[in-house]
């Protein structure tokens, strides 16, 4: 045979040749041998052996190979090889080491067959054998692969989910489960994956996709695991379709997005995990900038130290409610400027635990509104006030005079001219009332009300309040019974409102009592510290459904009523104010033709209490 | 002799609305419309009693009650108060300017008299101070 024959015989033989010097560098490299490593014979001859095709994993496996061949002459065994392009070949190789006379070793030449498929075939048969009724069991879809990446085993959920048979998928790299913008970076991927295999989820905190037989593409959420096999280390994924679930995410955050309120999820951990677009109009940051980051970013900087203090607490006991009750709460902008923000928390259970959700809203405008009205409340109360003053001045000579002649002081008066005069003097008196009565409304509104307690027998004010209504009681004959318990005789309370209120009560019990009727005035403690005044009439009684405007300035329940009764409308108003301000409360009982019972709670110092204090005193 | 009552009120229907009662039961009346000529009229008058507006134009009622108080002449002079305020700080700086007494305008012109009287004869049952 002619040498160029035998070249030729050696150049396309359908095994790869290659021949290594001493010292691993390749010195021949037939056209197989490209085809099976993806190297041309320039690019591989001169180059290290091990450089080339052998991965860092089998270093080791190879010197001992190397050893072996050296001793014996001679070596076969299958093994796994690198590729160009980084995908590895299992590959069947029979070595044998070329010696000098002198024992020196000349080369080493091998032939090597790429058995991938063969391998695959043989690894699925094992695993299938294996674990296939197992894999058959659970909800995921399973692909299996092995070292070279090739698919040895799928479960019939896989063949589902992407749309493939079974016997399409056996043998084929992974990858073709993979859109293929990922596939490049998968082989790496993987090879990392071999040199630590361990049990993990894939791509944590990266958004995954695979792809079907028809092209279409599907988020995925994949796990991993190593199963180490007589055949060696095969890895099992696990993958789930999480289409629906991302749908029920996508909604989540439409729905996030469509709140009128600036919206921030955070977790246990106090990192921002969502925000919507409201979010980087109100505080002005972009979503990129807040994501990960700790909400105290949004606090600003002297009240962040106690921040996760109050979240740990909310974590603690989770449930809907607004932030910072009572307190004014401030957002704190990139640009380092304050805005005041009310905030409303509400838990929201997900599969990845417990997070919070903060609606955040600018409260600038509402606290300029608030100031705003608090203002024209006070200017109101001023403007009634100096009102009252100056309308009390010529009531001065209508009241006087009316009184002055009345009394027949200027010189004696007819029937009819005293008669008027008395109508007179009493639509003056009423006018005043009405103006005391708004001028201790606003007063009380303004806050410049006061409170003045003192010691005094609670039956010598009653006595009093009740000679003042005297001539009203006499004309309509109605009996006014008081029962003052013991404990309840000397109170400490300011004297002039007690005055007023019971006045108030009694004057509407008068008022509203048929003739010959009766009215109770009950004083006593119902609990130490806790006094009780209770006025309780047989007139016409209130209808249940009228209490609450009962209480309401210039409401009175028959429009009739201050014709037949006179009154301000302002008498309850202002009893329930005068009574809220000093810490009590007041209550209506009724029934309709039978009468009514208010009843007034007063915190006051009880004597039990002042007696008990007494002994600590004397030492 | 009828006792001798200053009255000083700015509003003239006030002003004789006072008079008025109390000359119906006995008493002279000299009247002032503000603290300047009631101030006047007390270079050459020492009266029983006088029954001083608060809220005047110029010089307040208070400020001329300190002034009377300070003048040994007329220190005893009870002065009584008129306001048509209804608040309680009033009271006390009436009685913190040295004012005797204090009403509350409208003025009732029944008690109005007996204020008057037994103001006048707590003055006059005093022994006179050095």
């Amino acid at each position: 045979m002619d040498g160029a024959l035998v070249q030729e015989l050696w150049d396309e033989n359908p095994d790869a040749i290659l021949a290594v010097a001493p010292d691993d560098a390749v010195l021949y490299w037939n056209r197989a041998a490209q085809e099976i490593f993806g190297y041309t014979s320039a690019e591989a001859c001169g180059r290290k052996l091990a450089d080339l095709v052998i991965p860092a994993n089998r270093l080791a496996e190879e010197r001992a190979i190397h050893q072996e061949v050296l001793r014996r002459n001679l070596a076969v065994y299958e093994t796994v090889r690198r590729r160009k392009d980084g995908s590895l070949v299992h590959v069947s190789v029979s070595s044998k080491a070329l010696k000098e006379a002198d024992g020196r070793l000349r080369l080493i030449l091998s032939t090597q067959k790429d058995v991938t498929h063969l391998k695959v075939l043989r690894d699925s048969k094992l695993v299938e054998a294996k674990f296939r009724d197992l894999l058959e069991s659970t909800p995921d879809a399973i692909v299996m692969v092995n070292v070279t990446g090739r698919i040895v085993l799928v479960n019939s959920q896989a063949e589902r989910v992407f749309g493939y048979e079974r016997n399409e998928l056996i043998g084929i790299p992974v990858e073709v489960l993979l859109p293929a913008r990922f596939r490049e970076a998968h082989n790496q991927h993987r090879s990392n994956f071999f040199d630590s295999p361990r049990a993990r989820t894939m791509g944590a905190g990266l958004e995954l996709y695979g792809v079907r037989k028809n092209g279409e593409e599907f988020p995925v959420e994949i796990s991993l695991s190593p199963l180490a096999t007589e055949e060696g280390t095969m890895v099992m994924s696990a993958v789930r379709d999480i289409s629906d679930r991302k749908k029920a995410d996508q909604k989540f955050r439409a729905l996030l997005e469509s709140a009128p309120d600036a919206m921030v999820i955070v977790g246990r951990d106090g990192k921002i995990t969502l925000v919507n677009s409201q979010v980087e109009r109100l505080f002005g940051y972009e979503r990129a900038e807040l994501l990960g980051q700790p909400v105290e970013l949004l606090v600003p900087t002297r009240f962040r130290d106690n921040h996760p203090a109050h979240r740990s607490h909310f974590f603690s006991a989770p449930r809907p409610r607004a932030m910072g009750e009572g307190l004014q709460l401030f957002g704190l902008r990139k640009d380092g400027s304050e805005f005041p923000v009310e905030i409303s928390l509400s838990p929201i259970h997900t599969e990845d635990g417990l997070f919070v959700a903060g609606a955040i809203r600018d409260a600038t405008e509402r606290r300029r509104y608030e100031h705003a009205l608090h203002q024209a409340n006070r200017l109101k109360s001023e403007f009634l006030a100096n009102m009252s003053h100056e309308l009390r001045t010529p009531l001065n000579g209508i009241i006087g005079f009316s009184e002055f002649l009345i009394d027949e002081k200027p010189g004696p008066l007819n029937t009819k001219q005293k008669e008027y005069l008395t109508d007179v003097l009493n639509s003056g008196r009423h006018l005043l009332q009405l103006i005391n009565d708004v001028l201790d409304l606003s007063k009380v509104e303004s806050g410049k009300m006061e409170l003045h307690p003192t010691t005094f027998a609670a039956e010598l004010a009653i006595d009093e309040v009740c000679s003042v209504l005297f001539p009203l009681v006499k004309d309509k004959r109605i009996t006014i019974r008081r029962e003052v318990t013991a404990e309840a005789r000397t109170v400490t309370l300011d004297r002039r409102k007690f005055v007023q209120v019971l006045y108030n009560l009694l004057s509407n019990g008068v008022k509203f009592n048929d003739e010959g009727g009766e009215i109770r005035i009950l004083a006593d403690f119902d609990a130490p510290g806790s006094f009780r005044l209770r006025v309780r009439d047989t007139g016409i009684g209130i209808d249940n459904a009228d209490f609450p405007k009962l209480f309401v300035e210039f409401q009175q329940l028959d429009s009739g009523a201050t014709r037949r009764f006179g009154g301000t409308g302002l008498g309850l108003a202002l009893t329930k104010k005068i009574i809220e301000f000093q810490g009590g409360r007041i209550d209506v009982e009724s029934q309709l033709n039978v009468g009514t019972m208010f009843t007034v709670h007063l915190p006051v110092a009880s004597p039990a209490e002042e007696d008990l204090a007494e002994p600590e005193a004397v030492v | 002799m009828r006792p001798l009552v200053l009255i000083v009120d700015d509003h003239p229907i006030n002003l004789k609305l006072a008079s008025e009662v109390l000359l119906a039961s006995a008493y002279e009346v000299v009247v002032a419309a503000d603290a300047e000529q009631a101030q006047q009229l007390l270079t050459t008058l020492v009266p029983d009693l006088i029954l001083m507006d608060i809220a005047l134009p110029g010089m307040d009622g208070l400020a001329l009650t300190k002034i009377i108080k300070a003048d040994p002449r007329l220190r005893r002079v009870p002065v009584v108060a008129l306001t048509a305020y209804a608040m309680r700080g009033d009271e006390l700086k009436a009685s913190d300017a040295g004012c005797d007494g204090y009403i509350t305008k409208p003025i009732d012109t029944r008690s109005l008299v007996q204020q008057v009287r037994a103001l006048i004869d707590a003055a006059q049952a005093q022994p006179p101070t050095k």
